[in-house]
């Protein structure tokens, strides 16, 4: 699979970097790469067999959460793959709470009730705040199915049911255009969400994310960022310039290049990845065009 | 007042003070918040900055802070409005907040005078001051940004001691989110988020907030609320053909815009 993806390298120009402002955000990459689906535009390429970066065992992200609460951290997140097929999520998203607060991202397809009234329970009893994002590209059940598997739309919109019926307010996270067939169209956001005011939610939150020419779109390629496109622009306004990824491997300053051994900063040290990122992958001119954030807000 | 030097050097020391911020147009609540403080025997009156945005008739706030020698700072809002920027510098990523910021900017950008925006550009962006044994940093956002949110439930205890050790501080006030919250550390710092007096704080009240903070034995903060013609304030922003969602936020306590940018427990209390 990291064949799939490109691999960073000079040439024969000087790559440039985002420099490192602060630790604000630490991401877990919990699951590595492995998911219960299998979408076309996935990130990283994920899905439920064999994944090419492997989870993280429940000591390794505790230790990660640890030395970033020292470090200052203002929230972390979880991410994979799919965070709910760790067998240990729900105690690290406690372990997580009590540090900082936290937001998990999910395709919303692993989730019982039970695991939402034991997420209710966390969110009630934390000192700070749980945030769940849950996937859902479409408001049509055939248009996200599409791209993320049959029955996703179902069971994602039935965890976003749950999630409001326990008093959580779930994010909707949708990526622009998921095909990848240039359909981009300005009203994906309102019909987000007023399909979730549709579904009785009176809180709608909803948050549109570019498509990406990474995981499983990579073989699309795409231009690399240079110096001059960058000449005038703030590179502290990147998130790779205060967020950090702890992986299976390694530190990475970007949660969707995670895993990609070119972008790797540390082997397993948070400080010691506090150092400048490489902007050379395609991936970085869509954070640079958009002026998108991983974040919630 | 008086002058003394700490470890930051010189800096002016209170007993006991007033402070606001978030005043988003509002004379209304301006005139009544530094009314109350007046009566409250304190010795200076500070602003931690936003004087626009929101609400109507931008110019009206200036004239008050002034003559009542309000120490103010620069805010993101008097930042954008100073140096001629396209937007409020809010750091919403959200369309709908971001719609609704756009509006409110272009309005308070065009009803501020040239001899306001320089005003505000002439103002600073942090202020420190000595508080009986306490040091006091103020700032708009955080002291690392002037458009960081710093939420209570968003706000870990670990970024505080940060904050507190690299920007040597004992106390830290803040405003920027709208929302007013106060937390004290084991080892003795406090946090203070001042909220606004610009807008109320989406708990169905109409009201608005500041803070006093008294130096004693412990450092006291008391949230003090106003209460002010916001019936009248409402009228204005229709008049001036403001979103009528603003306005209904002025009358009812509860926000309907920069809804987006809450984290799931402070939007889990409003009604929207």
């Amino acid at each position: 699979m990291r064949d799939m993806v490109p691999v960073l390298e000079a040439r024969g120009t000087r790559v440039p970097s985002a420099p490192f402002v602060r630790f604000s955000t630490l991401w877990v990459q919990v699951t590595g790469t492995w998911c219960n689906l299998q979408c076309v535009h996935c990130l990283n390429a994920s899905g439920p067999r064999d994944p090419w970066l492997k989870p993280l065992c429940a000591e390794r992200v505790r230790h990660a959460i640890r030395e970033s609460e020292a470090l200052g951290v203002k929230d972390i997140y979880f991410t994979g793959g799919e965070p709910f097929l760790h067998r240990e999520i729900l105690p690290l998203l406690g372990f997580a709470l009590a540090a900082a607060p936290t937001t998990v991202l999910t395709n919303g397809a692993a989730i019982s009730e039970a695991t939402v009234a034991a997420l209710a329970s966390l969110a009630r009893d934390a000192p700070y705040s749980l945030e769940i994002r849950v996937s859902l590209d479409d408001v049509d059940p055939e248009g996200n199915d599409r791209v993320r598997g049959r029955g996703a739309w179902a069971r994602a919109v039935l965890t976003i049911r749950r999630l409001h019926a326990h008093g959580l307010l779930p994010i909707v996270a949708a990526t622009e255009d998921p095909g990848g067939e240039g359909q981009v169209g300005p009203g994906l956001y309102g019909r987000l969400r007023d399909f979730l005011v549709g579904l009785g939610i009176d809180k709608p939150r909803v948050k549109i994310l570019p498509l990406f020419p990474v995981g499983r779109l990579a073989s699309r390629g795409g231009d690399l960022l240079s110096e001059e496109m960058l000449d005038g622009f703030d590179r502290a306004r990147l998130q790779c310039a205060e967020a950090r990824v702890v992986a299976d491997g390694g530190v990475y300053a970007c949660p969707i290049l995670a895993g990609l051994p070119g972008a790797r900063l540390s082997a397993g040290d948070l400080e010691e990845s506090f150092r400048p990122a490489p902007l050379s992958h395609p991936g970085c001119v869509t954070c640079f065009e958009t002026g998108m954030t991983c974040r919630n807000a | 007042m008086t002058a003394i030097v700490n470890a930051m050097g010189p800096v002016a020391a209170y007993r006991r003070i007033a402070v606001f911020g978030g005043v988003y147009s509002n004379a209304l609540a301006l005139e009544a918040t530094l009314e109350d403080a007046r009566r409250r025997d304190v010795e200076a009156v500070f602003c931690l900055g936003d004087m626009g945005g929101f609400g109507p008739h931008p110019d009206r706030v200036f004239p008050l802070l002034r003559a009542a020698a309000v120490l103010s700072l620069q805010g993101n809002y008097d930042e954008s409005l100073a140096s001629g920027r396209d937007d409020c510098g809010c750091g919403y990523t959200d369309p709908r907040d971001n719609h609704f910021a756009r509006i409110s900017y272009a309005y308070t950008f065009a009803h501020t005078s040239a001899e306001n925006k320089a005003w505000l550009g002439s103002l600073p962006r942090h202020r420190r001051v000595q508080l009986g044994g306490s040091s006091v940093l103020m700032c708009h956002g955080s002291p690392r940004g002037v458009n960081e949110f710093l939420w209570e439930s968003t706000t870990p205890n670990g970024l505080l001691r940060r904050l507190f050790r690299d920007h040597a501080a004992d106390v830290i006030l803040c405003t920027h989110t709208g929302i007013k919250w106060h937390r004290a550390l084991p080892e003795g710092q406090h946090l203070v988020n001042v909220g606004a007096i610009g807008r109320p704080e989406n708990d169905g009240s109409p009201r608005v907030w500041y803070a006093l903070l008294t130096a004693g034995c412990e450092l006291e903060v008391e949230f003090v609320p106003v209460r002010y013609d916001h019936s009248r304030l409402a009228r204005q922003m229709d008049a001036e053909g403001l979103p009528p969602e603003f306005a209904e936020t002025v009358r009812t306590g509860w926000w309907t815009t920069c809804l987006e940018s809450l984290p799931a427990r402070e939007r889990a209390r409003g009604r929207f």
